[in-house]
């Protein structure tokens, strides 16, 4: 009976103890810049375009193939007498996080810094009723990022992490 | 015929039937408090805040839970027997729900204070055994009949050290009235001078009410839910309520044998209010001792559980009695019986830690199902 | 003196299937007992529910690709098995990984070995049946661990985070600080287990005896881990064969004497303790600063043709990856040596002739994750 009546003083000692539930809902914890959700695409606010260019390197990297990308010639660029030095951009961008595996390839493989993960709780809180609506387009891959609602963390591989 | 109650000159069986629906009531309220506070208990227990959506605090949890378990549909199997299996709830719920009639709440309240009440209550609570086997029957689920079967090991094994501990008091006492049995207690509760055959009937209290460390029949990770894996909706509740309500009449029992009821330590003289408080108090504290085990402690083997029950409890019990007995007869001091029950107590505490930690015999050699090509298919699985 | 009696009492075995949906088959596991009464006459398991095809997707991607499905292979410490990968990959190409990184790499992986133990202890004291308490127990020392990594590498459990070479990025700056701070709720946890359950009478008594298996016999079904090592076989990858800096601390390798449930569990319980201690060792003797990839790291890996195999010590035993490559940026075949699989072997061996809530406890007590077995 010693063993029995010591864990059950174990247990009257975390009944004493401080709680340590995170009552989601209502609290949503502090998340860390580094937390990953899904890819989310980065708009460039100083030319007001995106900064994808539409070169299909996270496409092709994507390991689960979830990506659709299609590019065109950009209207605004400097040889048709924009402000972009971009030549080409993206046209159509489909992400299917359904299929997404979030594992932060596509931002490693990006050339232009272009593409991010979500690292705030918009990004993880997807639940919807069907799932077509987890494939999203260009317009909501950009949306966070356009209205400055995310603190972008783009790793430079193999280096910082500041 | 007239009957009292709280001054009202009463028809008697007008007078029973108001006594009945308060009784009703005071129990179906108390399960919903019982099961808020067991969540509130074990959530604090675990570091966790447990329901705190539903209404301030939370407290409005149990209600919430009855109004889904209405809403549910009520589900029978097709290979099920449909009267055992429709009945089974009923008939262990039943039972229980007739328990209350001999227990007393406060000095002036209770249904019908019989003169053998003990013996009624534990005769009439084993009834609902035959229900666990209907459920267990009737679901034609392997599973749910395995629970059935260890209900009734468990319940008769450990009816034996219930019965006798209840005796020890009642010779001690010299009644089975639970009135009588309170009243007796105004200086000093029965738990000081019989504190062997307290631990006996709370332990074997704990395997009536398929508590942990006795929740075999129940065993979530063996047997999931045991009887009740087929039921949902109404009647998966009315095993809920029956399981609470049980705990209610147990620690009642429990107070007013053992603590003193409503009497102890302060007389009758303090007024309604104050005893249902008492006795509120005494209920709850078991209650709290009961979910404490609960989460503390695992479950014990069949094996293990049947030979306590028979090894160690049943012979302290009939010692209990014994030593009750001779010191009746012989008239000798009362200071003997708690010397003689605290001898007691540390024995069982001793044999209890020895008795289960006791390497049990393997039961039989294997018998190779591996040749037996439609099993390894998964053919012949239900 | 048990005497047959003169008539025969035909009585029949009944077949109880448990699982795939179970609460204490730890997955989609599933496992057909066949029963006399309470006692379990014989046990035929059945795995695959979880099958995906890991290993052979991992044949049509390169080798970063690669990393992410490692992780799915095996939940519970996803740093050790995407260790084992990346060595693999690393002792194909030669790549010299960087010494801070291979600190860095130890630390998480401990760290990884004390949640999926953490993991175990709360899911084997459902299963032996105390209510809810030790699995809280267990949530509250494994969420400080996975805080931690989430800040480390972005992920609570699927973390992507080692790379051929060393590590995808480098550590916070106030890792360190934040390692001790997880590893004082972690010690708390362990305390708590250690007094609430390891003196427990009807603990003691539910696992002593239970589900034993000779030295000789765990060594034949090739089990590792703490299940070989609870029956009294000193068999540690991290002290046979040193990887990362394993030569460079001082621990002891935790030792059984019965092989029953209840020395796999103590052996758990010890070896964690002996985690925190290597976990503090890292901590000194890491480097503040340093590089944590080669200088120069093709952009797009390539290994030499040839063939490796490599075994890390996961918390449940022996992690290995058999890596054939002819060359390119993907391996020509790719097989992962589980440990939960070759433990799990073993059940039916352990379980006949007991009853079945024994059953129920030595299959927790191997700890097996089901993604691990089918891969």
């Amino acid at each position: 009976m010693k063993g029995i009546a010591r864990s059950m003083l174990t247990t009257l000692s975390t009944f004493a103890r401080k709680p340590v539930t995170r009552n989601y809902p209502d609290y949503h914890r502090p998340l860390p810049r580094t937390d990953r959700a899904f890819p989310l695409l980065l708009w460039d606010h100083e030319i007001d375009e995106p900064f994808c260019t539409g070169c299909h390197a996270c496409e092709r990297a994507c390991p689960v193939e979830c990506m659709t990308v299609l590019m065109k010639d950009n209207p605004n660029h400097k040889s048709v007498g924009g402000t972009s030095s971009r030549r080409k951009i993206i046209d159509k961008f489909w992400v299917d996080y359904a299929r997404c595996m979030r594992c932060n390839i596509c931002v490693e493989v990006c050339n232009f810094d272009a593409i991010a993960m979500n690292n705030t709780w918009t990004g993880h809180e997807m639940s919807v009723y069907d799932r077509k609506d987890l494939v999203v387009d260009l317009e909501q891959l950009l949306t966070q990022s356009r209205a400055k609602e995310i603190d972008e963390w783009v790793p430079i591989i193999g280096q910082t992490n500041d | 015929m007239n009957a009292d109650l709280f001054g009202l000159e009463l028809n008697v069986w007008a007078d029973a039937a108001i006594r009945l629906v308060m009784v009703v009531t005071l129990m179906t309220v108390v399960v919903m408090g019982y099961t808020y506070l067991e969540r509130k208990i074990i959530a604090r227990f675990n570091r966790r805040l447990g329901p705190t959506k539903t209404g301030p605090w939370g407290l409005l949890q149990a209600v919430a839970d009855a109004l889904k378990l209405v809403g549910k549909e009520d589900l029978r199997p097709r290979s099920a027997d449909p009267w055992t299996f429709e009945l089974g709830p009923y008939m262990i719920f039943i039972p229980i729900f007739m328990g209350f009639v001999i227990v007393p709440f406060i000095a002036d309240f209770h249904i019908r204070l019989l003169d053998l009440g003990l013996i009624y209550f534990v005769a009439i609570s084993s009834v609902s055994i035959v229900g666990w086997v209907m459920a267990g029957w009737g679901s034609d689920n392997r599973y749910a009949m395995l629970g059935a079967l260890r209900s009734v090991a468990q319940g008769i094994s450990y009816e034996l050290p219930l019965v006798l501990s209840l005796l020890a008091v009642g010779m001690y006492a010299g009644s089975f009235n639970l009135g009588v049995i309170i009243a007796g207690q105004d200086v000093v509760p029965n738990i000081v001078w019989q504190p062997m055959a307290a631990f006996i009937f709370f332990i074997a209290a704990l395997a009536e009410l398929n508590r942990t460390p006795f929740d075999i029949p129940l065993g979530e990770s063996e047997v999931v839910g045991g009887p009740f894996v087929e039921y949902s909706g109404i009647r998966w509740s009315m095993f809920q309520l029956g399981e609470y309500a049980s705990i209610f009449i147990m620690s009642l029992v429990f107070s007013a044998v053992f603590l003193g009821g409503w009497m102890w330590p302060f007389g009758e003289d303090l007024g309604r209010w104050f005893q249902v408080l008492l006795s509120g108090i005494k209920a709850g504290g078991f209650f709290f001792v009961v979910v404490w085990i609960r989460i503390s402690v695992p479950r014990m083997r069949i094996d293990q559980l049947m030979g306590y029950s028979w090894k160690v409890l049943l012979p302290l019990a009939l010692v209990q009695v014994l030593v009750n007995g001779l010191v009746m007869v012989n008239g000798w001091h009362e200071v003997t019986l708690l010397i003689s029950g605290l001898v007691g107590v540390a024995v069982l505490v001793t044999v209890t830690g020895r008795v289960v930690a006791a390497p049990s015999v393997r039961p039989g050699p294997a018998r190779p199902l591996m040749p037996t090509p439609a099993i390894a298919q998964g053919e012949a699985v239900s | 003196m048990v005497t047959e009696p003169a008539y025969e009492f035909e009585t029949q075995d009944i077949l109880l299937n448990v699982g795939p949906q179970h609460p204490s088959t730890h997955g989609v596991f599933r496992m057909v007992l066949s029963v006399d009464g309470e006692v379990v006459r014989d046990l035929v398991p059945h795995i695959g529910y979880l099958h995906r095809g890991a290993e052979k997707l991992c044949e049509t991607m390169d080798y970063r690709q690669g990393i992410g499905f490692m992780d799915r292979t095996e939940y519970l410490a996803a740093f050790n098995a995407e260790l084992s990968y990346v060595m693999a990959v690393e002792a194909l190409t030669d790549i010299e990984v960087p010494e801070r990184a291979q600190w860095i790499r130890m630390i998480l992986c401990e760290l990884n070995r004390l949640s999926s133990h953490f993991m175990f202890m709360g899911a084997f004291g459902i299963d032996v049946g105390v209510f809810a308490t030790p699995f809280i127990y267990a949530w509250i020392g494994r969420e400080a661990l996975i805080d931690l990594f989430e800040e480390v590498s972005g992920d609570r459990m699927m973390f992507a985070y080692f790379r051929p070479g060393g590590l995808a990025w480098d550590v916070p700056r106030n890792f360190k600080q934040r390692v001790n701070e997880a590893l004082v709720v972690a010690e708390q946890g362990i305390k708590d287990f250690d007094t609430m359950l390891t003196e427990n009478e009807i603990f003691v008594a539910r696992t002593t005896g239970v589900g034993k298996i000779s030295a000789a016999e765990a060594i034949d079904w090739g089990m590792s881990g703490p299940s070989i090592r609870a029956s009294g076989v000193p068999l540690d990858v991290r002290r046979d064969e040193p990887y990362l800096m394993y030569d460079q601390v001082e621990w002891d390798v935790i030792v059984g004497e019965n092989g029953d449930v209840y020395d796999r569990y103590y052996c758990r319980l010890l070896e964690m303790r002996e985690s925190v201690k290597i976990i503090r060792q890292c901590l000194e003797k890491m480097p503040d600063t340093g590089p944590i990839m080669p200088e120069k790291m093709p952009r797009m890996l390539r290994t030499a043709p040839g063939e490796v195999y490599v075994r890390t010590e996961a918390p449940r035993g022996e992690y290995g990856v058999y890596l054939v490559s002819k060359g390119g940026n993907r391996p020509h075949r790719l097989k992962v040596r589980s440990a939960c699989l070759a433990n799990l072997q073993a059940l039916r061996d352990m379980s006949v002739g007991q009853y079945v809530a024994d059953a129920i406890v030595v299959l927790g007590s191997i700890d097996i994750v089901l993604s691990e077995v089918d891969r």
